[in-house]
C-alpha cells in the first residue's frame, strides 16, 4: 500500500465516522453515506477494480471515472445546498417582515387605524 | 367616475429606503404634506436613515438587517394593507420620482379602469429626453428581457413608481428580495390576469440618484436571479 492510499483511506474513514457522530441520523442517509465510504475505500485500495469498472463504462482510467462522478456529485450537492439556501432566505425574510410590522411606529397625530 | 370619495389618507405610499439619510426627509415631506399616508421602510440602513424618519408624520418600519428593495416593498405593502389602505403606491427614496406624477398614476385606479398602474419615463418626450443615453440603451434591453421572460411589452422597465388597487396589492406577493422584483411584479400581473396601464412619470437624474441607482453590472445580476429562479422553480 502506497502512502497516498493510506491517507485517502484514513480520510474516508474519518469522514464516515464524523458523519455518523455529528450529523443526521436518518437510517437511509447513514446507509447511503456508509456505502459511499466503502466504495471510496475499495476504489483507493484496489485501483485495478476501479479501472475495470471504468473500462466497462467506456472511460479510460479509474481515476478519470472517479473525477467525472465526483464532479457530477458535487454539482448535485451544490444545487441541493443552493435550493436550501433560498428556502432559508424566504423563511428569514418572512420572520424579519413579521417582526418589522409588529414593531412599526404609526405617526402620532393623524394615525388612522382600522380593525 | 369614482364610486365614492377617496381620502388621501386611504392612499398609502410605500418608500423603501436604504442608506438615504441625506435626502430622505426632503423626499418624504411633500408626500406627507399632500395628506397621503406614507410608509417608510428602512431596509436595515447603516447610516442615520432611521433617525431621519422621526417627526415627519410617517409610518416608520425598520428591517433588522438589509434584505433588499423587493423585500422592503413587500413589508411596506403588507403593513399598509393591515392599516386599511385602499390604494398603494411604490415610490423610490432617492428623489428620482416627482410627487406631481402621483395623481396621474392613481387616476386609472380611481376610475376603476385598471388594477395596476406602472410609471413610464418613455411616454412623454420631455421625460425621455432627460434620460442619459447609456441608461436609455440599458432600459431598452431590460424592456426586451422583460418581454422574453414575461411576454409583456412595456415602454419602460425598472421604473420604481407604481400604483396598485387594494385587491391587486393583496394578490401580488413579492418573493424576489433584490431588484428582480420589478420583473416579478410583471410576471404576477400577467399570471393573475390583472388589468394594468402605463402612465407617464418624470425621472429626475440628479447626481445623487445616479450614484445610488442601479449600475450597469447590476442588470446582469438581476438577469441571473430571474433565470435561476425559473430553473429552480
Amino acid at each position: 500500500m502506497t502512502p497516498i492510499q493510506f491517507l485517502l483511506i484514513l480520510f474516508s474513514f474519518l469522514m464516515v465516522l464524523f458523519y455518523f457522530q455529528r450529523l443526521r441520523s436518518r437510517l437511509l442517509d447513514r446507509f447511503v453515506f456508509f456505502l459511499l465510504g466503502v466504495v471510496a475505500v475499495v476504489m483507493v485500495a484496489r485501483p485495478d477494480w476501479a479501472n475495470a469498472v471504468a473500462h466497462f463504462l467506456g472511460v479510460g482510467r479509474g481515476a478519470d471515472l472517479v473525477t467525472y462522478l465526483g464532479i457530477s456529485g458535487l454539482a448535485f450537492l451544490w444545487l441541493g445546498l443552493y435550493t436550501r439556501q433560498r428556502e432559508l432566505d424566504v423563511r428569514l425574510t418572512e420572520l424579519a417582515r413579521r417582526m418589522t410590522i409588529l414593531q412599526a411606529e404609526a405617526p402620532k397625530k393623524k394615525g388612522r387605524r382600522r380593525k | 367616475m369614482p364610486k365614492q370619495a377617496v381620502l388621501n389618507s386611504d392612499i398609502f405610499i410605500v418608500v423603501p429606503a436604504y442608506n438615504e439619510s441625506a435626502v430622505i426627509r426632503s423626499i418624504l415631506r411633500p408626500l406627507v404634506a399632500s395628506g397621503y399616508s406614507v410608509v417608510a421602510v428602512d431596509d436595515g440602513s447603516r447610516d442615520k436613515t432611521w433617525g431621519q424618519l422621526k417627526g415627519l408624520g410617517v409610518h416608520r418600519l425598520r428591517h433588522p438587517f438589509n434584505l433588499g428593495q423587493g423585500a422592503a416593498l413587500q413589508t411596506g405593502v403588507s403593513y399598509a394593507l393591515q392599516q386599511g389602505a385602499q390604494y398603494i403606491l411604490h415610490f423610490d427614496a432617492d428623489g428620482q420620482h416627482s410627487p406631481e406624477d402621483i395623481p396621474g398614476l392613481l387616476a386609472p385606479l380611481l376610475a376603476g379602469r385598471a388594477d395596476v398602474v406602472l410609471g413610464s419615463r418613455f411616454l412623454r418626450k420631455e421625460d425621455w429626453q432627460i434620460v442619459p443615453p447609456t441608461r436609455r440603451v440599458l432600459l431598452k434591453m431590460a424592456i426586451f428581457i422583460n418581454w422574453l421572460l414575461v411576454s409583456l411589452w412595456l415602454s419602460d422597465a425598472h421604473n420604481g413608481a407604481r400604483a396598485f388597487s387594494r385587491r391587486a396589492a393583496r394578490q401580488i406577493v413579492l418573493k424576489e428580495n433584490g431588484f428582480a422584483h420589478a420583473t416579478e411584479i410583471l410576471q404576477q400581473i400577467r399570471s393573475l390576469g390583472l388589468r394594468f396601464q402605463e402612465r407617464p412619470t418624470r425621472i429626475l437624474y440628479t447626481e445623487y440618484s445616479k450614484l445610488k441607482g442601479q449600475r450597469v453590472w447590476n442588470a446582469f445580476d438581476i438577469f441571473v436571479d430571474l433565470v435561476i429562479k425559473r430553473l429552480l422553480r
